[in-house]
């Protein structure tokens, strides 16, 4: 098989599919936010620490900064767009608002995915287990105790994990 | 940003492997990507071809053998190895460790075999399967052969692979029955700055067996011969008693070296600290009777 | 302050821009999209000093995309020097470069990949200089001068008391002295002197800077994260001689700031660039370009202490040095604000202060949360606990004794102490327990600070528009960095107005439309800004009465708005039926326009303090002795706000500036060798995570209506930073006796510190 200098791929994004044509050293943020115009993706660290561009691949979350945009082939990406159903926002949206979890809001969006994946595989976590695995999304405003609190209510509201999959 | 490079997809072990062949220094194997993209994004390195290794069919998989041997895909990732219940159940030690790789996101991407390849210092994995004696298949379209992991690593950022051999998987033996093993990192910055592993096995109220490596400290993992043979082969007391020497001979021996985790006779103490810590915690999962492998 | 008067002040509405940071919807100047848009990116000097020889550009020129490849000859500018206090920063380096990362070649290309692979393709030939890479380096006699001629921008009130030492590289001298210091040192019991080391920080913001420019017959517009639009716009308007109204500089949501994005940072160059290529231009850095664009003053200070046996204290000297980087910027107003805020908020009758802004070949340092009292209350609050130490006193009453009391004077001529300190200290003494046993390798520690908040003599103002239909659009120039101005700002209007918080819709800042504003710093815009959307509010509400009181019959004075109604006795009108009545179906709106303009010009800051923000921790550590790691138990922070406008807000920002500074306390630190900044990014610059946060961490407000803000409010923001690192430092003294004068506090130097009172080891 001769080298590819572009990817043919599908990819469904926030429900939608989408067939495109990548060169195989875009990210996939670039993928995410340059060619969909999801803008809701944040760039910031760029080495996989800070987690502003937080976003799931099926049920992974990944760092679109260092994630090729071809890997999404054949996956689910979700995005912070994709998260709220019309004006009804995801309990972890809702639980971000209504406990005060953000301040200027650049690693909202990657925090909130990455709440997302983690109720999703452990629906009741500790504050231990909150911390430990959230540690890798950075937030330089709130001091975490307040996005803490938000994301121990969400896990207490049923049915956290639902409105938000889209599949 | 990355510079533009082509990307192959090979679908066996010989075709990656010819591809490593066929185009020598610009091409470099690919899986999960998290230390390569980083060190092609900040314009370290450049290939012009990367050979994707997840689209050999098998790599990634995890399988146990009849002797309790852990069979490791070279593109297992981490997450697959902290959660999957084959490597929880039989080799805790490896599911924690992995468990607290680097951080979720990255953990979800990278895999065992592009850590190991990538032979980046600062990292967890390899002195706890050095202390397991793990061995590493490294294929070529010619042939295969097996390394433990002990002669993987050459220096930073350099292993003994050959130009076109491929790392496929890596194979973790069982420690003894009454045998338990701890891995102990201590770290602030994001990578870790101190690693050490401990496998310990007993007999009749002896320390029969106990293994000891060193990462992160000094260019590359290594076991602690010294420190080895100091608590191997005599009455647990006498092990415990003789853990502050083995301590300091395994901190010296670890070739210690100065970075911005910080000075080397600061790490060599915490290789000592680490050693006991290790220690203490494999031997009370042995006396509580719940081994930590 | 008794709150129940109050409809929509005092409480934690929900912030205005919540839903649209939750659902990334939120638009940062990095998501700005116009048709037309290129892009640049930099080539920046790898080494601290040299003489520029030559850049050789036709390679990147014709290479894919690029429309222009420029050095600082090439800008189309009437200026190429900038700066708030000194005019010395050149917009790309020109003729020599000072510091490493320094821009000095601008790709301007249709992507930023093709604009990246131009700036990879140029050559630039540079002989190296010798450089002064320290502040100690820089004042050694010999040093190369980094800048041997300056010259001043007379922007700031303040700043026209600059005083640079000739010869040498100090820019600014700050010095105040007061009582008699030689009586008081030779009475004294104990005299404490040590030098305490403070490191350069590095802000990361998340959002990196990122500047979009248009320049056209119109004018020029600048799209940028600035905390000071109006201050860039001066600054544009100087470096392109344009009228001011013909400059706009548009601020959307910032992604943190944290000082970081104070006055002017690369809008010049985008600007230059959008000038020199006829079209919109993009310029995002890169985080790490970032931290090669500003950073925090590293600091020594040495402290010396006089105080007599009963825990009195007589006399305090101290001699701060202040790296501030190749450029000025706004080094030496945090020099002076360092040096005066440096005797801590203590009664002490002899004084002698002195802070010092050096130059040096590194990246320049500017404002960071809290402009110089975290590196002086460092020192200061260290010491505060070693001289209670050896007058066998307990830290908290040696503080309680000699803490300012309210309406005590701090320095003459400047406002009176307008708090309670010593109630807020024992509150948050109490809150952690203060005196309880503690096992083993735990530790407690105290400290208190305070700086001058809201900025010296500093300006705002802002216009309330109420419309035909009661809805209202506040108009102010202040900059949400994620500190919640505009919420606090609509609950202001809203309760002044007397109509629901839900019809205010806030402005984001644009100085042609938005009006004059200082900038958002200094914890000055609930108070400041407050008080001019006050005054605004209260002239569109008088404004209103008057067309209300024909309608209602009644005196304008006898009319109250309250709920959107316009109310006399049983009698009411809507609001837009007040303005609709009047206006008939022409349309039109009622426009009250108020401003803050201070009239105080005295004291040793050249104005008079509007008021003072005071913080106070209290922290509890565990020490592992055996690695030498310090973590964080327990912790509380005490903020006085005079009265919460949204108390939710105002303890969240507290919480976060308490975690932000517990990052140099245990583990912040731009690490540099011979000018080179060895760890730029996240991998080896550590930032506080959800791991760091305490078991407990807890914040007090204290509200006593005592502010002069609108309701009483204080401002709140930077206070939580202050005390962190020293009560962390002291907790640890306490904890296994071992106490550090340099942060951070590492396990490796806790472990030295350790080993050395062991006797095992060198010292530290």
């Amino acid at each position: 098989m001769d080298p590819m200098k572009e990817v043919p791929m599908t990819v469904t994004v926030n429900g939608e599919r989408h067939q495109l044509t990548v060169p195989p050293w875009e990210t996939l943020i670039e993928c995410l936010r340059d060619r969909l115009g999801l803008l809701g993706v944040k760039k910031s660290c760029e080495v996989q620490v800070c987690g502003a561009c937080t976003v799931l691949l099926d049920d992974r979350p990944v760092s679109a900064c260092t994630v090729l945009a071809f890997e999404a082939r054949g996956t689910h990406v979700r995005t912070i767009e994709g998260l709220a159903r019309g004006d009804d926002l995801h309990p972890v949206q809702a639980a971000f608002v209504e406990h005060g979890a953000l301040q200027c809001g650049f690693c909202t969006p990657g925090m909130i995915m990455a709440t997302v994946a983690l109720l999703e595989e452990n629906p009741t976590p500790t504050a231990d287990q909150v911390k430990r695995y959230m540690r890798g999304n950075i937030c330089r405003c709130t001091g975490y105790k307040r996005i803490l609190e938000a994301i121990l209510a969400a896990s207490r509201q049923p049915g956290h994990a639902g409105p938000g999959d889209g599949r | 940003m990355l510079r533009p490079f082509e990307l192959c997809e090979p679908t066996s072990v010989a075709e990656a492997s010819g591809l490593l062949a066929q185009h020598g220094d610009a091409a470099r194997l690919y899986a999960g990507g998290t230390e390569l993209l980083l060190a092609m994004k900040e314009g370290l390195v450049h290939y012009d071809y990367l050979v994707n290794l997840k689209t050999v069919p098998g790599l990634a998989g995890l399988r146990r053998d009849a002797d309790g041997t852990l069979r490791i895909g070279a593109a297992a990732t981490h997450r697959a190895l902290e959660r999957e219940p084959l490597v929880r159940e039989h080799f805790p030690a490896l599911a924690r460790l992995e468990a607290d790789v680097a951080n979720v996101r990255v953990r979800a991407v990278g895999t065992l075999g592009g850590n190991l390849c990538f032979a980046e210092p600062h990292a967890d994995p390899g002195p706890l399967l050095q202390v397991f004696a793990a061995t590493a298949r490294l294929e070529r379209a010619g042939g295969e052969r097996t390394v433990p992991l002990t002669a993987l690593f050459r220096g930073p950022y350099e292993t003994c692979l050959e130009g076109d051999e491929v790392l496929t998987e890596i194979a973790v033996p069982p420690l003894p029955p009454r045998s338990a093993a701890a891995y102990l990192k201590f770290g602030y910055l994001e990578r870790p700055s101190v690693g050490v592993a401990v496998a310990l096995t007993l007999d009749d109220g002896r320390v029969a067996d106990a293994r000891v490596a060193v990462g992160c400290v000094g260019p590359v993992p290594c076991r602690m011969p010294e420190a080895e043979a100091m608590l191997r082969d005599r009455a647990i007391d006498e092990s415990v008693a003789a853990l502050a020497e083995a301590g300091r001979r395994a901190g010296q021996a670890a070739d210690a070296v100065t970075d911005l985790h910080g000075s080397a006779d600061f790490k060599a103490h915490l290789v000592g600290v680490l050693l006991k810590r290790a220690f203490a915690q494999a031997l009370a999962s042995l006396r509580d009777g719940s081994p930590v492998l | 302050m008794a709150a129940e008067h109050l409809s929509v002040v005092g409480r934690s509405v929900p912030r205005l821009d919540a839903r649209e940071k939750v659902t990334g919807e939120a638009r940062y100047v990095s998501d700005l999209v116009l048709p037309g848009l290129v892009h640049a990116k930099l080539w920046r000097s790898p080494v601290p000093h040299a003489r520029l020889l030559g850049v050789e550009t036709s390679r990147a020129a014709s290479a894919p995309g690029v429309l222009a490849v420029c050095t600082a000859a090439d800008l189309p500018v009437a200026r190429l020097y900038y700066g708030p206090a000194f005019r010395d920063q050149p917009i790309l380096a020109h003729e020599e470069v000072r510091f490493a990362g320094e821009p000095v070649v601008a790709a301007v290309a249709d992507t930023e990949a093709h604009a990246e692979a131009a700036v990879g393709l140029l050559e630039v030939r540079y002989e190296e200089q010798p450089a002064a890479t320290s502040a100690e380096l820089a004042l050694a006699s010999g040093a190369p001068l980094v800048h041997p001629q300056r010259e001043r921008a007379g922007r700031f009130r303040d700043l026209a008391g600059l005083r640079p030492v000739p010869g040498t590289n100090v820019c600014h001298h700050f010095e105040y002295a007061r009582g008699d210091r030689a009586r008081a040192f030779a009475e004294a019991d104990l005299v404490v002197d040590e030098v305490y080391r403070y490191p350069a920080l590095s802000h990361h913001a998340l959002e990196p800077h990122c500047a979009v420019a248009r320049l056209d017959e119109d004018g020029l517009t600048v799209w940028t994260g600035t905390q000071h639009p109006f201050a860039v716009r001066k600054e544009l308007a100087e470096i392109f001689d344009l009228p001011l109204a013909r400059v706009q500089v548009v601020v959307p949501l910032v992604g943190g700031a944290f000082g970081g994005k104070c006055y002017t940072k690369i809008e010049p160059i985008a600007a230059a660039l959008a000038a020199r290529v006829g079209r919109p231009v993009r310029l995002a850095l890169s985080l790490e370009e970032s931290a090669r664009t500003v950073t925090r003053h590293a600091v020594t200070v040495r402290l010396r202490t006089a105080v007599r046996r009963d825990g009195t204290l007589l006399a305090r000297e101290c001699d701060a040095v202040l790296d501030t980087g190749a450029y000025a910027d706004i080094g030496p107003r945090v020099a002076t604000k360092a040096g005066y805020r440096a005797p801590g908020p203590y009664r002490i009758p002899a004084l002698r202060i002195e802070a010092r802004c050096v130059y040096t070949h590194n990246v320049p340092a500017g404002a960071y949360r809290g402009y110089g009292v975290p590196q002086v209350t460092w020192a200061s609050e260290s010491q505060m606990d070693v001289l209670a130490e050896r007058l066998g006193l307990d830290p908290l009453a040696f503080r309680l004794k000699n803490l300012l009391k309210r309406g005590e004077e701090y320095v003459a001529g400047d406002t009176p102490m307008d708090g309670d300190l010593a109630e807020g200290l024992q509150g948050t003494a109490q809150a952690v327990d203060w005196g309880a046993a503690l096992g083993p390798g735990r530790g407690r520690g105290l400290a208190v600070a305070m700086k001058d908040g809201g900025g010296t003599h500093t300006v705002s103002s802002a216009v309330v528009r109420i419309h035909a239909d009661g809805s209202v659009s506040l108009l102010a120039g202040t900059v949400e960095v994620g500190q919640g101005a505009q919420t606090v700002l609509a609950q202001i209007a809203a309760e002044t107005l007397g109509v629901p918080f839900e019809s205010v819709v806030v402005a984001l800042p644009d100085t042609s439309l938005t009006p004059y504003d200082h900038g958002t710093s200094a914890s000055r815009s609930t108070t400041v800004m407050g008080l001019a959307v006050q005054a605004a509010a209260r002239d569109a509400r008088l404004q209103l009465c008057a067309l209300a009181a024909d309608r209602l019959g009644a005196d304008p004075a006898a009319l109250d708005v309250r709920d959107g109604r316009v109310v006399h006795g049983a009698h009411s009108l809507t609001v837009a039926e007040v303005v609709r009545g009047h206006f008939g179906f022409v349309g039109g709106e009622v426009t009250g326009v108020g401003s803050f303009v201070p009239t105080t010009w005295s004291g040793t800051l050249g104005g008079a303090t509007v008021f003072w923000e005071t913080g106070m921790g209290a922290a509890e550590v565990e020490v592992d002795a055996e690695t030498g790691a310090v973590r964080l138990r327990r912790y509380v922070s005490a903020a006085d706000v005079g009265q919460a406008i949204n108390p939710r807000e105002c303890a969240a920002q507290d919480e976060g500036a308490a975690m932000q500074g517990l990052g140099p306390a245990l583990f912040e630190a731009r690490v540099g060798e011979a000018g080179q900044l060895l760890n730029p990014g996240l991998i080896d610059y550590r930032l506080p995570t959800f791991a760091d946060l305490p078991d407990r961490l807890d914040t007090l407000l204290v509200e006593n209506g005592d502010g002069p803000g609108p309701f009483g409010a204080k401002g709140v923001g930077e206070s939580g930073t202050f005390c962190v690192a020293p009560a962390v430092g002291n907790a640890l003294a306490r904890a296994v006796g071992v106490r550090l004068t340099e942060l951070p506090l590492t396990p490796e130097r806790v472990w030295r510190a350790l080993q050395a009172a062991r006797g095992d080891g060198p010292p530290p």
